[in-house]
């Protein structure tokens, strides 16, 4: 039955052992079994010292050739600790068995751009997840999503609940204040965008910024179920080779790959639903009480308090009290998600199918988002010397996400209008459809959930092109050049449409449409060699260099319609039109230079250098450099370490690296925009004022760390230190507005993080009907602004502490403020005039725990609970309620609005069982029950802790104004493998 | 060996390595400042010149409805808090030098500076117009700019303005409040005087119909100076400008200078416009406005009756504003009702009570109320000029100036709606000034 495959296995092998013919040889063979007896397909056999060696069959059978010099073989295999084998001429065959990598010390990391290295001689803390991690419990919405409490070192915040996704992730504190706060994603070598594309809506809402809009960030396109492994490079010592991209961190992202043999088939689908995650609660009146709180002293006041009794207490009389917010918030949506995978191949050919389907209804009635993508990796072996391989994913997703958030007088925002709306006043529609004018507000909820659309549609085309040619390859060295490109292609589509009658629109723009067409285009490109070396004595060189380049476009066309004509959603169909154009193109280009020396896997040192150039600089041919290096002592490996003992390995590692960030596009440039009065266009200045001498902000950092594992790896353990000082950062400072300038970009603010990770992996008990194993994740991150202008002391120019632009609502209500020697995190309000710290949104610590149990082999149980301790917000929605007099009366005796936000949470849990058959169609049954932010334990007096009102840049982070509630979720799975 | 390698590594990059220059940057999304600061083109200043008026309406409603609200004119219910809160000095709230009631208009206001001090650079470098038409240019731009700055003044009182911005890394420092009003009424003689001989080869809107030559332009400068000029009780010179400007005792009281509105791309929306019973977005009168009114007042016909008298933050009232008929309707800038007004006060504050009496009468009955009938003293028709302002020119910015400089921008003279209210006399400077 398998004789083709081994055949062809053979050839293979034959193909690989080639070149050492011409040597005098002798052959070894054995078998290959993992701890239960089971043979092990695909090990990996080198004979230690030379590239030479091959991989085990179906049965788990080698044979390979070892010149007469060596007597080592060294077997791997993924997820299973690494063995070395000594050997000799005529010895007979050998039967190794391999034990599982409980503490995955043997997870390839990436760690150059064409690179990898084993974990176990890495030098930094990077975190990886697994994709089993990130979607085995539960159903994902968005990758992003989906990581929060499974890595050290993230801060992640929700900048809309709503379907389709809206998060931010920030890894080790603030690196920029200029806007790119976001690490770089890289899925399968494309440099992908994750960029907000806004829709225009706050033309009808009156938002301050396009940040307000809350629109998804583009990460959401990916489908959390074809990723095999997330990496997360959370600093710059790890990320310093990917340069002026890497300041906030990189997540490279590895799809799923097939593998040879059996063609796999699997179908899982899942059903579930949204529900709203806390109701916040409404006021409750008595007569008496509606009289008082609506009423007062003077004359007019009065009148309108009885007024308001008499209107309560008709409302009574006809059991019209209603609860708006459960009428808005109380949906519980529907979501379905369909997922199909179809994998396998040959010798040469390897591929990876998927489709999915995800259709999500949200918690307000008419939200939703659907979401189709496709996959086809294809990996193809041309000769032995050169390997291609192709990643493909279309993605063509669709959202309607109403309206939340901030706004000025749209009437739109849920939340804006629940705080004005009053219980007893009657919204509902009359029987010809007519809705009533809110009486309290500018806006009736009812009719923006009914008869406004706020939508986006994305086209979307990810195209990775890799090809790894083999140009040398002799005993003791390789040389393999690696050809990367890549494109990512979104077309989008963003739709808002607010109906003439609408009551804020009466009478000014009388009906609103948008219309905004996206199209952004991307790519990327690398070569890269790399050479191998060993010396005859086991140390092993990697040397690489080469170029990247990165090109990205887009064209975003928003046109708007107003005064428009009746019941028509037809950009034509409006007396007014406006079309904005934003253009936008960058370029970067860059030499990488990395060498990597491993001393008998004791000591690995590596040292790199990048220089990037960048059209977002003031001089876009001037090179800036990046160095690394770092060194990593695996204790254990020496030869005076007592094997015996309890300590299975001992790490010590440090690591340094710089890594930059240019500023966004467009700062460059002082410009004038267009206004019109009469029908003539005229040029103002527009309140921002570009620097034409721009260079990149930089973040250097040193991060120190041990890795230890003990009692055969049942416990591991991974600390690691870190000081991350962010010099020249770019940032935005209100400028004394008589200037007629509004904020200027600067370069002279410099910021340091430090922070602790700390692991601790539990593996207590691995028997067959029992197995246990924990993960403790702990993490903080301080911040201090350490310059600000010229160092204290010194002569030149400083600059007074400031307000940034656009990252919240003034002193009045609390804000961001830079001062020198404060964190950058902290929200600061004016207290007797006095700009005066009184809270801050860096958590005093994280903390996740991640438990998992299989119990009688079948039964998987997993639960991940998530503690944030100590991060301040800004609660604006009750300031808000407060205002409209619907906070609910539990939260009368809150004064101010920053609040504390620590949470512990129950993020995600599943229980799974694997149904044993014996068929020979179905190979494998599953069936679970789980739920994603199934409790939450918190003080904070608004819908959900993680949140932010502006969107993912900037400082952006815990500001709450009206957002659309989070939701809980819980689904119910059926998988199926063929 | 090992180097053998590396030098094939070395020739193999080169093969990679090609020149790849990135080309100088240019903004693909509008012009730059640099490129009319030299050489500009008459196009161009006349660009500049529409930019000047249509940017004077920013910022222009948050000047009207904030110092409004202090002076009791009228309650902004909307859905920020801080139009109910702050402004009124609810409990122990003041008013915040980094909150959008005073960064919004200071903000726009010294953006038309910036923009009026790009047309002189840009001036001061071109040949394209002839030195005639400079003239005018200049004199177009420095009125506005005076105009703009007096507003601002107007909201920072003691605080004083910053004159000399022209240089945003070298800002001049705050003047004195008497400084600033002689730099503001320095600016608007020396534009006057630039009129003459000047020409205007730039078009103006709608809004400056028979203001648009240099002749005529003028009177609209001495209008605007009589305006500051009686703001800083400045009487005497307040008379001769105003007797300067369009000022016309017999003539229609609406006759002025205003801005205009339009639903074209880029242009605006009237702000103060607000429609008919909407209740979330709404301008409400100020109760004791209502109380005080004079039966059969036709300027009564700027209130409507609310539909829902429904309140906010314990604040109530029954009527709302009507100025304004529709989203595009004018707001003026200054016209003779104003005018004939300036003339009265002027002339009571000079002791020429009969003429101010008779200015007066002019207003009332316009209004449809008759003449006069109280006491000929100094006092009392102060009383009365400032009674007639609050109706002639409710809902235009007006009312705080008025009364603070009579001393009567308190609570002796004021209702406090909510015990622990207050009210403020000036705003404070934004913080982002840094002084």
């Amino acid at each position: 039955m398998h004789s083709l495959p081994r055949r062809l296995f053979g050839s293979l092998i034959f193909a690989i052992a080639l070149p050492c013919l011409l040597h005098a040889q002798y052959s070894v063979s054995g078998t290959v079994k993992d701890t239960d007896g089971e043979p092990l397909i695909g090990v990996s056999v080198l004979v230690v010292g030379t590239t030479t060696g091959t991989v085990t069959d179906f049965d788990g059978n080698f044979t390979v050739n070892v010149p007469d010099d060596r007597n080592a073989l060294r077997l791997s295999y993924t997820g299973f600790v690494p063995q070395t084998v000594e050997v000799s001429r005529g010895m007979a065959p050998v039967d190794i068995t391999l034990d599982e990598d409980v503490a995955n010390l043997e997870q390839v990391v990436v760690t150059g751009l064409a690179s990898t290295i084993k974990r176990s001689n890495l030098a930094n803390a990077v975190s990886v997840v697994s994709g089993e991690e990130l979607t085995g419990v539960t159903s994902q919405q968005t990758v992003d999503g989906a990581l929060y409490g499974k890595l050290t070192g993230v801060n992640i915040v929700q900048t809309s609940g709503a379907p389709g996704g809206g998060y931010a992730v920030r890894l080790r504190g603030v690196s920029s204040l200029s806007g790119n706060n976001q690490p770089l994603f890289i899925v399968d070598g494309v440099y992908i965008s994750n960029v907000e594309l806004p829709s225009g809506s706050r033309n009808a809402s009156g938002a301050n910024s396009a940040s307000e809009e809350s629109a998804s960030n583009r990460i959401a396109d990916l489908n959390p179920d074809d990723i095999e492994s997330i990496e997360v490079l959370k600093g710059a010592s790890a990320a310093a080779i990917y340069g002026t991209r890497a300041n906030a961190g990189v997540v490279i992202i590895t799809t799923k790959k097939g593998v040879a043999g059996e063609t796999k088939v699997s179908f899982n689908q899942d059903l579930g639903f949204n529900t709203i995650i806390k109701k916040v609660g409404r006021r409750t009146f008595t007569a008496d009480q509606v009289e008082q709180e609506f009423g007062g002293t003077t004359p007019d006041q009065i009148a309108a308090g009885k007024a308001a009794r008499a209107a309560f207490e008709a409302a009574q009389a006809r059991g019209e009290i209603f609860d708006y917010e459960d009428i808005i918030y109380g949906e519980k949506g529907f979501i379905s998600d369909s997922r199909l995978r179809v994998s396998g191949g040959s010798d040469r050919t390897n591929f990876f199918v998927s489709g999915s389907y995800r259709d999500e209804d949200g918690i307000i009635k008419g939200t939703g988002y659907e979401r189709f993508t496709a996959r086809l990796n294809l990996t193809h072996q041309i000769n032995d010397r050169l390997k291609i391989q192709s990643n493909t994913n279309f993605v063509r997703s669709s959202a309607s996400r109403s309206f939340s958030g901030n706004e000025n007088e749209g009437g739109l925002s849920y939340g804006y209008t629940l705080a004005f709306t009053r219980d007893y006043v009657n919204l509902f529609p009359d029987e010809d459809g007519n809705y009533p004018d809110n009486p309290n507000f500018s806006g009736n909820p009812l009719q923006t959930r009914d008869q406004t659309r706020n939508e986006e549609d994305i086209n979307r085309v990810l195209q990775g092109i890799n090809v790894n040619y083999r140009l040398l390859q002799q005993d003791n060295q390789t040389l393999n050049l690696v050809l990367n490109g890549g494109l990512d292609f979104i077309l989008s589509k963003t739709f808002v449409y607010v109906p003439e009658n609408f009551q804020s629109q009466r009478g000014r723009q009388n009906g609103f449409l948008a219309e905004g067409k996206n199209d952004l285009f991307n790519y990327n490109y690398s070569a890269i060699a790399v050479h191998d070396y060993y010396t005859d004595s086991g140390i092993n060189f990697t040397t690489q260099a080469g170029i990247t380049y990165i090109n990205q476009s887009a064209d975003q066309l928003l046109t708007q319609s107003t005064q428009l004509i009746p019941l028509q959603t037809n950009l034509g169909q409006g007396a007014a039109q406006e079309i904005d154009q934003t253009l936008l193109n960058v370029e970067e280009f860059g030499y990488v230079v990395q060498e990597e020396v491993n001393l008998y896997d004791r000591v690995i040192l590596t040292g790199g250098l990048r220089f990037d150039k960048s059209s977002l600089n003031g001089d876009p041919n001037k090179f800036f450099t990046f160095p690394r290096a770092s060194v990593a002592v695996n204790l254990n490996e020496f030869d005076f370490w007592n094997t015996s003992g309890p300590i299975d390995q001992f790490k010590l590692r440090a690591a340094y690296g710089v890594t930059g960030n240019s500023a966004s596009f467009g700062r460059l440039f002082t410009s004038l925009t267009n206004n019109n009065i009469g029908g003539r266009g005229g040029f103002t200045v527009d309140g921002q004022q570009g620097n034409s001498t721009l260079e990149p902000e930089t973040s250097s950092e040193m991060e120190f760390g041990t890795d230890l594992g003990l009692f055969d790896n049942k416990v591991s353990l991974t600390a690691t230190y870190y000081i991350r000082d962010v010099k020249d950062l770019l940032y935005d400072r209100s400028l004394p507005t008589s200037s007629g300038f509004s904020n200027e970009i600067r370069n002279d603010l410099d910021l340091r993080n430090r922070g602790f990770e700390f692991q601790l992996g539990l593996n207590p008990v691995r028997e067959d009907n029992f197995y246990y194993r924990t993960t403790l994740n702990f993490w903080f991150n301080r911040s201090e602004i350490t310059r600000l202008g010229v160092p204290d002391g010194s002569e030149g120019e400083d600059i007074p502490s400031f307000v940034p632009p656009g990252v919240a609502f003034g002193l009045g209500l609390g804000t961001f403020y830079i001062n020198e020697g404060s964190p950058i995190t902290g929200l600061w309000e004016n207290v007797d005039g006095v700009p005066t710290q009184t809270g801050d949104t860096e958590p005093d610590f994280q903390f996740g725990w991640n438990n998992n149990f299989t119990l009688f082999q079948n039964l998987d149980i997993n639960f991940l609970f998530h503690w944030r301790e100590g991060s301040e917000l800004l609660n604006l929605t009750r300031l808000l309620t407060n205002l409209g007099n619907t906070t609910p009366r539990e939260y009368d005796d809150l004064t101010g609005f920053i609040e504390d936000g620590s949470y512990f949470r129950l993020r995600e849990a599943g229980i799974n069982y694997r149904i044993p058959l014996n068929s020979d169609v179905i190979r494998g049954l599953k069936v679970g029950i789980s739920g994603r932010n199934i409790f939450t334990i918190t003080d904070y007096s608004s819908y959900d802790p993680e949140t932010s009102v502006k969107g993912g840049s900037g400082l952006s982070t815990n500001i709450e104004v009206a957002p659309f509630p989070s939701s809980r979720q819980f689904y119910l799975h059926l998988g199926f493998d063929f | 060996m090992k180097k053998y390698n590396i030098l094939s590594l070395l020739g193999l990059l080169a093969l990679f390595v090609f020149s790849c220059e990135i080309e100088e940057q240019f903004d693909p999304n509008g012009p730059s400042i640099n490129s009319v600061l030299t050489n500009a083109s008459k196009a161009e200043l006349d660009l500049l010149v529409t930019g000047i008026e249509a940017g004077m309406r920013n910022g222009m409603a948050g000047y009207v409805t904030a110092s409004g609200t202090i002076a009791r004119e009228l309650y902004i219910f909307d859905a920020d808090p801080r139009n109910t809160e702050d402004l009124l000095g609810k409990g122990d709230l003041q008013l915040d030098n980094n909150t959008f009631y005073i960064t919004g208009p200071f903000n726009s206001r010294y953006q038309v500076v910036k923009n009026v001090n790009i047309l002189l650079e840009a001036l001061d470098n071109t040949d394209s117009v002839s030195e005639a038409e400079k003239q005018g240019y200049r004199a177009f731009g420095n009125t506005i700019k005076a105009y703009m700055l007096s507003q601002v003044l107007d909201m920072l009182g003691t605080n004083g303005i910053r004159l000399d911005v022209s240089d945003p890394e070298n800002l001049g420092p705050f003047l004195s409040q008497d400084a600033s009003y002689d730099a503001i009424l320095d600016l608007l003689d020396g534009a006057n005087s630039a009129l003459s001989g000047a020409e205007f080869p730039f078009f103006l809107s709608e809004g400056f119909r028979g203001f648009n030559t240099p002749q005529t332009f003028s009177q609209f400068n001495r209008a605007i100076a009589a305006r500051v000029a009686t703001h800083a009780a400045r009487y005497d010179r307040a008379l001769s400008y105003v007797n300067a400007s369009f000022l016309n005792l017999d003539g229609d009281l609406s006759e002025g200078v205003e801005h205009i509105f339009g639903t074209v791309a880029g242009d605006l929306l009237n702000p103060l416009y607000k429609q008919e019973g909407q209740s979330g977005d709404q301008l409400v009168v100020h109760p004791r406005i209502i109380a005080n009114a004079t039966p059969g007042d036709e300027r009564l016909d700027k209130f409507r009756l609310r539909v829902q008298d429904t309140g906010q933050d314990g604040l109530n009232g029954a009527y709302e504003t009507a100025l304004y008929a529709t989203a595009t309707s004018p707001i003026d800038i200054i016209r003779n009702e104003e005018l004939v007004l300036i003339y009265a006060e002027a002339n009571i504050n000079l002791g020429n009570l009969e003429e101010g009496e008779r200015a007066l009468n002019i207003i009332r009955n316009a209004a449809d109320i008759g003449d006069y009938s109280g006491p000929v003293t100094q006092e009392a028709l102060i009383d009365e000029m400032l009674y007639q302002r609050c109706y002639s020119l409710w809902g235009e910015g007006h009312r705080m100036w008025d009364l603070r400089r009579y001393g009567r921008l308190n609570a002796n003279f004021l209702p406090i709606d909510r015990a622990g209210d207050d009210v403020f006399t000036q705003f404070p400077i934004p913080l982002s000034e840094g002084v």
